[in-house]
């Protein structure tokens, strides 16, 4: 059963995940709105993470389907997902660590000029325009993020904060639609966590949906509208933050995992 | 002048070493695929050209036997042999597609690499079986045999330099840029929207035309071609010419491969004289390669020449080399 | 049919000598995650070793400890010296393989620069042979089946028996945590490198003993098929690698007499390739060892 097309953004339906005997997603059904911040919260074990592993493309399901903007997009690889604008980020920051912080950046937008067979035979010419651009886009979100010094530096020396910074930075190179975030605050200093959840608020606002895996309840509160809870791969409530706290249904589950 | 023949054959083989050492570098150093059965297109490239140049095989006297057996000019059965590397390098990669370890994919590919090697030395129908093909035509038989080996050396050159402008369409730019992030991390570069299994295809084709031609080359100028010529650890030695000039770097491993071809060359005179046993010297150079290897990998693994990434803060022009 | 059940008798006397090196190589890979290409060389360091001390009048059996007991310490150095520190800094699973590929090939032609490119051979062994259910297997390949049974049952007990067994099984499984709960995880580590190097060794001399002449690529012959028993049974496990070793022996012998003798070791290429490509775990592999081999 899915939503009207044009407010819902993803729709993800009796999603199942099986590993051997073990059904870490178990019959999972929700949505995401368009422009809307969802949260994914639930206790150690949920299975929140491989339920977004899934529909990042990470891994296939083992039953139910995912509907992302209008498509069914449940047999795409993730690299094909990642080009429809359905963009994830990992739990564990994952950079290029050889390129620099730049070229992070520069590498992650999809079907570039140079890229192409054409562009290879044709060299320079072909995609030089296109390149000058993208080195634009991605100095301003250097600069927006902080981080215009950094720029030549090789991945792999930042640090963990920035290395996250460098994932959303090159999650939104790629002008996506919906951004699959995995406890993006992880390892982030409270001001660099305030700072990132003023950025999110504010694309969000420009446009951009979310679905955020989140154990701070209180970043949950503060930015999420619809939060769905799950708990032993189901799930168990949806709602806003504030109903949900008050549900003894959701704190049962958190007491007992 | 014996020095000069000397000079013509360690240009020949420094010239084709050079396709080779690009060709797996573009595989291994920029694109991360640790294609460990590269000796393979080698042999494909080298077998193609012979069987495109060799005549019907019941000419010669009919002591060999093998497919094919056309009469192509030169620069076709070089295509060709380039060609065959490319075909065979994508059934290659095809065969490492799944998503193992790399360790475990890189055992795969030596073993592929043994398997191969057995099978066309047991089937003599094949590709004359273990005793190889002999006999190519020389190219430049007509002329004086000076100026022949000379015309050879001019031919590996211009293939050089060929190949050399070629290699950089691809280990350059966005595309040079997209083939390393597959190699940092191909997961991360799947969700940024890379096609992560048609780009190591699209590379094993490639450098698999790079060892390709490097061994109808070789077939060419040796007139010969064998089993023994590519047993399974050659490729251990364009690998080590690869890590001790400087993985993903074009120029690194070219310096890598000018630095082995020295050691090799040079190490060989420091034996010493515990036996006059003829091998003793190709066994000398295996353990050359195999120390240079573990030694850099130990001591210095971004090789003698390493990676330079571009850099964008300071206006400058848009790439170095990279 | 004579000719198949021959083969299957071969088959076993082969396979337990396939066996004996998979089971090594295994436990290398589950103490310290590494594929140690080297064993192959390693094997045929045994192997001269033992040709070595036969010719000094040594009994082929008492040739066999020794040959063992050396590269069980070499395999032991190794891994201390080179392979460990690797590990440490961080050195990747492919560049592992690079080094230990490399030093295979070092010391195989330091071992022909001794002994000569040459083929030699252990001499001619006691000529009974035994006829068991159709099969016609000589002395010597009798008492390496049964030598290979008691160090696998040896193995067996070792393994689930002893405080050390338990503590090498641990760090198999987990290291980390094996550690935490105050197991020496290097010094277990140095004693697993032994006892597999052990294997190794006398795996390298059983072969030698088995096979008419051998020479330098006697260890680089033998290790895809170990190293396919090892992963048809489920990598990390011995007593997988030890059925595999025989399902491996059984089924080389058995093709090479049904069909085209050269294509004998095709048989475990094809295994080994076909396990990785469609089922890494192997046989008997638990699921949570495919994580080990899938993640990069």
């Amino acid at each position: 059963m899915s939503g009207d097309a044009g407010t819902v953004i993803l729709d993800v339906d009796r999603l199942e995940k099986h590993y051997g005997g073990v059904h870490a997603v178990d019959g999972v059904s929700f949505t995401v709105e368009r422009g809307s911040i969802t949260g994914l919260i639930g206790p150690n074990g949920a299975g929140k993470s491989t339920a977004l592993a899934v529909i990042g493309g990470y891994a296939s399901p083992t039953a139910g389907r995912i509907h992302f903007d209008g498509a069914d997009i449940t047999g795409y690889p993730m690299h094909a997902r990642a080009r429809i604008g359905l963009v994830r980020t990992f739990q564990m920051a994952r950079v290029f660590g050889n390129l620099t912080t730049i070229e992070n950046l520069l590498v992650a937008v999809p079907r570039q000029r140079g890229e192409s067979a054409a562009g290879i035979l044709a060299g320079k010419r072909y995609w030089r325009g296109e390149e000058r651009q993208l080195v634009e886009n991605a100095r301003a979100l250097l600069d927006t993020f902080g981080m215009s010094t950094n720029a030549d530096d090789p991945a792999r020396t930042l640090s963990g904060g920035q290395k996250r910074a460098v994932e959303i930075m090159r999650a939104l190179m790629m002008k996506p639609k919906l951004l699959l975030l995995d406890e993006p605050m992880a390892g982030l200093s409270p001001s660099l966590s305030r700072q990132l959840e003023d950025m999110l608020l504010r694309l969000a606002g420009d446009g951009l949906s979310l679905l955020l895996v989140e154990h701070e309840l209180d970043t949950v509160d503060r930015l999420c509208g619809k939060v769905v809870v799950m708990a032993q791969g189901r799930v168990l409530s949806e709602g806003r933050m504030a109903e949900l706290r008050l549900s003894r249904e959701v704190q049962d589950a958190y007491v007992i995992g | 002048m014996a020095w000069e023949y000397y000079l013509v054959v360690m240009l020949v083989y420094l010239g084709t070493d050079l396709l080779a050492v690009w060709g797996l570098n573009l595989e291994f150093g920029v694109s991360g695929v640790a294609n460990l059965a590269y000796i393979v297109v080698v042999a494909a490239g080298a077998y193609t050209f012979a069987i495109c140049t060799l005549g019907p095989s019941s000419g010669n006297g009919g002591f060999q036997t093998y497919i094919g057996g056309f009469t192509l000019p030169f620069p076709v059965a070089l295509l060709a042999g380039a060609l065959a590397g490319a075909v065979v390098g994508t059934l290659i990669g095809v065969t490492g597609l799944k998503r193992l370890r790399q360790d475990y994919q890189a055992v795969a590919m030596l073993v592929v690499s043994l398997m191969v090697a057995t099978v066309v030395s047991a089937d003599t129908g094949f590709l004359n079986g273990s005793a190889g093909l002999a006999l190519i035509p020389n190219p430049f038989a007509d002329l004086d045999p000076e100026v022949a080996r000379w015309a050879y050396v001019g031919v590996v050159a211009l293939c050089c330099l060929i190949g050399f402008l070629v290699l950089r369409r691809f280990t350059t730019g966005p595309i040079g840029r997209t083939l390393r992030a597959m190699r940092d991390d191909d997961t991360a570069a799947s969700a940024a929207g890379k096609n992560v299994i048609g780009l190591r295809l699209v590379v094993q084709a490639v450098g698999g035309a790079f060892g390709g031609l490097s061994g109808a080359l070789l077939a060419g100028f040796i007139g010969g071609w064998s089993p023994s010529a590519w047993v399974y650890i050659e490729t251990l030695a364009f690998l080590s010419c690869v890590i001790v000039g400087g993985m993903g770097s074009d120029r690194g491993v070219s310096l890598g491969t000018l630095i082995i071809a020295v050691l090799l060359l040079q190490g060989v005179q420091f034996l010493p004289q515990i036996s006059s046993s003829p091998g003793l010297s190709e066994d000398f150079g295996w353990i050359i390669l195999g120390t240079s290897t573990i030694i850099f990998i130990w001591f210095r693994p971004q090789g003698v020449l390493p990676e330079r990434r571009p850099r964008y803060l300071r206006k400058s022009s848009s790439q170095s080399p990279g | 049919m004579q000719l198949i059940i021959e083969a299957i008798g071969f088959g076993i006397a082969t396979g337990a000598v396939i066996a004996l090196g998979a089971v090594g190589f295994s436990v290398q890979f589950g103490i310290s995650n590494i594929l140690n290409i080297t064993y192959g060389s390693l094997m045929t360091l045994a192997a001269y070793v033992g040709l070595l001390l036969i010719e000094h009048g040594v009994n082929a059996w008492l040739a066999l400890v020794l040959g063992a007991a050396v590269v069980g310490v070499v395999s032991v150095v190794y891994h201390r010296a080179l392979l460990a520190p690797l590990v440490r800094r961080g050195t990747r699973a492919i560049a592992m393989v690079i080094v230990t590929v490399s030093a295979g090939i070092i010391l195989q032609y330091v071992i022909v620069s001794f002994a000569g490119p040459e083929s030699h051979s252990y001499g001619e062994q006691s000529g009974s042979t035994l006829h068991l259910i159709g099969f016609t297997l000589s002395a010597g390949q009798v008492a390496i089946i049964v030598l290979t049974a008691s160090l696998m049952l040896g193995l067996h007990l070792l393994l689930t028996r002893t405080t050390l067994g338990k503590a090498m099984r641990a760090t198999s499984s987990n290291r980390t945590l094996a550690r935490s709960c105050g197991i020496s995880t290097d010094r277990v580590s140095d004693i697993a490198w032994f006892i597999s190097g052990s294997l190794c060794g006398a795996a390298g001399v059983a072969l030698a003993i088995t096979t008419v002449s051998f020479d330098f690529s006697l260890g680089s012959l033998f290790l895809i098929p170990m190293i396919a028993a090892a992963v048809l049974g489920g990598i990390g496990q011995p007593y997988g690698a030890m059925l595999g070793g025989l399902i491996v022996g059984v089924s080389s012998e058995v093709a090479a007499a049904v069909s085209n003798p050269n294509y004998k070791d095709v048989v475990a290429f094809m295994i080994l390739i076909i396990m990785l490509l469609v089922r890494p775990r192997g046989l008997f592999g638990a699921a949570w060892s495919t994580r080990r081999l899938m993640e990069g």
